[in-house]
């Protein structure tokens, strides 16, 4: 359910802040998450991210968890300034501001830069998970729109609406990706739940039309059975397979678990030498961008439902 | 925390108004979500209307959305209503602290620890839901949509850390009966269910309004029951305060 949010900060429109009276130039979205917008701006210290939000006590509520994070690790930044602005429609809406993170999505990294990057992102993504799993949090909406690429498959985690304590129930989820939906387990946060998602993840990148369609059928014929079918259906996703199965299966105690284990995959010669013949590679481009096309297909149409 | 959440498409067309009777749902600290499911049905302008002023006077959330859409509606309708109910018990203390009623005028810092008790109370106090379900004839092909979502709620409540109970009615309960029939009461688990609807007589009448009352009803019964037990004069006197 995605809550109609009207307001939009046009490019070259300074917003300043209610209480702390600093000023941000609007340069442009960047994306739109479940609490609100997320805008590219200038600011004195150079380009950040600004989230607004539609409700303060939903956003206040994800910068705890941003402070929360930021109190038990004093080397990353979460939050540089939490403020409010006056939108064009005079209202208040809450905003903050964060570092901003250049970078693609997985698929679009993988459609330009080629299939080979897949193992070594999915492994600093598992290194991502496992740092939040470290400090007893789940991240719990992790999909595509969530996770950007930038050079050498370098990987960060954004919008952070749903990271979750453990032991709470998850904060925010996507369907396709959440442990409950395919009757997998339950929604309360623990790090399984973020591998689950992770397995999901890899085969979205790898097979969406299928996934989708096993979406379509009835709720009890929803299973892990279906998940590992569509797997060992999928040549891809042939050199990680036992692993994404023991993911679903809840078999890893946390992601630096799985990332021990993804590791040991990664230096197999088999899953390095995958897709690096030219012919082989062309194929996954192709393949990989009608995978990209797949997906903005589907989020146009949904979003324009 | 005590909510109603109903299923419906289409406009009220028996027995008293359906926004006068969450009027009284919300007197009774009960608070009203109603979901409109638009696939072939006959919403139309009237009966959104309807829907959104029916959740107006409830003081709770409105939305139609497809039966796709149904299960993460209900799930986060409810989620973010249990908050608004904290959400406005916490204002209450604060207009007597602070003489400032609005979390969203405090500065950010005091925004946030205020957040994080809102945020503390909403997994942990006690919630109950009693979802109302419209099956009048034009539900029927839904009705399947309809609970899986019950199921899907189910889980997530599952995931709360307070404790959680639904109970599942639908409407009308006959041609000449009731207004409206128990299928599920209280419960915490619905391992083994298979199947909340089984036996449905699709009838043309809709008599939404009463039915809300009659859930109330069950709400006020339940509360009696359990307050006679601990507290004998307590449970007469809820009889009155209304």
């Amino acid at each position: 359910m995605t809550t109609s949010f009207k307001l939009s900060l046009r490019r070259g429109a300074v917003v300043t802040g209610k209480w702390k009276h600093s000023r941000y130039r609007v340069e442009r979205l960047l994306g739109e998450g479940a609490n609100g917008k997320v805008y590219l701006v200038h600011a004195d210290r150079g380009w950040c991210a600004l989230k607004v939000g539609m409700d303060a006590i939903d956003l206040q509520s994800e910068i705890n968890v941003l402070q929360a994070l930021e109190k038990q690790d004093r080397k990353h930044t979460y939050l540089y300034e939490v403020d409010d602005l006056f939108g064009p429609d005079g209202k208040e809406y809450p905003f903050y501001i964060m570092r901003y993170v250049r970078g693609v999505t997985i698929s679009e990294f993988l459609a330009k830069n080629g299939p080979e990057w897949f193992p070594l992102i999915g492994l600093n993504l598992l290194g991502k998970l496992a740092e939040l799993h470290r400090k007893g949090w789940v991240f719990g909406d992790l999909k595509i729109d969530n996770v950007l690429v930038s050079d050498y498959g370098y990987v960060e985690l954004v919008d952070y609406g749903g990271v979750t304590a453990m032991g709470k129930g998850i904060r925010q989820f996507t369907e396709i990706y959440d442990r409950g939906f395919w009757n997998a387990g339950s929604r309360s946060a623990d790090a399984r739940y973020d591998l689950f998602s992770f397995a999901v993840l890899c085969m979205m990148l790898h097979e969406p039309k299928k996934l989708h369609a096993l979406t379509g059928g009835l709720p009890q014929t929803r299973s892990i059975e279906e998940l590992e079918r569509l797997i060992s259906e999928c040549k891809e996703l042939s050199p990680v397979a036992g692993w994404l199965k023991q993911a679903l299966a809840g078999r890893f105690y946390d992601a630096s678990e799985g990332a021990e284990a993804w590791r040991r995959l990664l230096h197999r010669r088999d899953t390095r030498v995958k897709g690096s013949k030219t012919p082989g590679w062309l194929k996954g481009l192709a393949a990989v961008s009608a995978v990209v096309l797949g997906i903005s297909l589907y989020w146009l149409l949904r979003s324009s439902i | 925390m005590k909510q109603i959440l109903l299923v419906t498409d289409g406009c009220s067309n028996v027995g008293m108004s359906p926004v006068v009777a969450a009027a009284h749902a919300k007197a009774e600290g009960i608070a009203l979500n109603v979901v409109g499911i638009l696939d072939y049905g006959d919403v139309g302008e009237l009966g959104a209307s309807e829907i959104e002023e029916i959740a107006r006077a409830g003081g709770g959330l409105s939305r139609l959305v497809n039966m796709r859409q149904l299960s993460q509606t209900v799930q986060m309708m409810t989620r973010k209503t249990a908050v608004q109910t904290i959400q406005l018990a916490v204002q209450k203390e604060l207009k007597q602290v602070l003489g400032n009623g609005s979390i969203e005028a405090l500065p950010p810092e005091k925004r946030s620890e205020v957040v994080r008790v809102i945020d503390e109370l909403g997994e942990t106090s006690k919630l109950q839901v009693a979802l109302l379900i419209d099956a009048s004839a034009s539900m029927k092909p839904k009705l399947r949509a309809v609970e899986e979502a019950i199921h899907d709620l189910m889980l997530s409540l599952q995931a709360r850390q307070g404790h959680s109970e639904i109970a599942v009615f639908h409407f009308p309960s006959s041609k000449y009966g009731e207004d409206c029939k128990l299928d599920l009461d209280w419960t915490d688990n619905l391992k083994g269910i298979s199947s909340i609807f089984t036996k449905f007589p699709m009838s043309g009448t809709t008599p939404t309004g009463p039915a809300i009352m009659q859930v109330i009803d069950f709400y006020r019964q339940g509360d009696y029951g359990k307050k006679g037990r601990d507290d004998e004069t307590d449970g007469m006197m809820s009889d009155y305060v209304v």
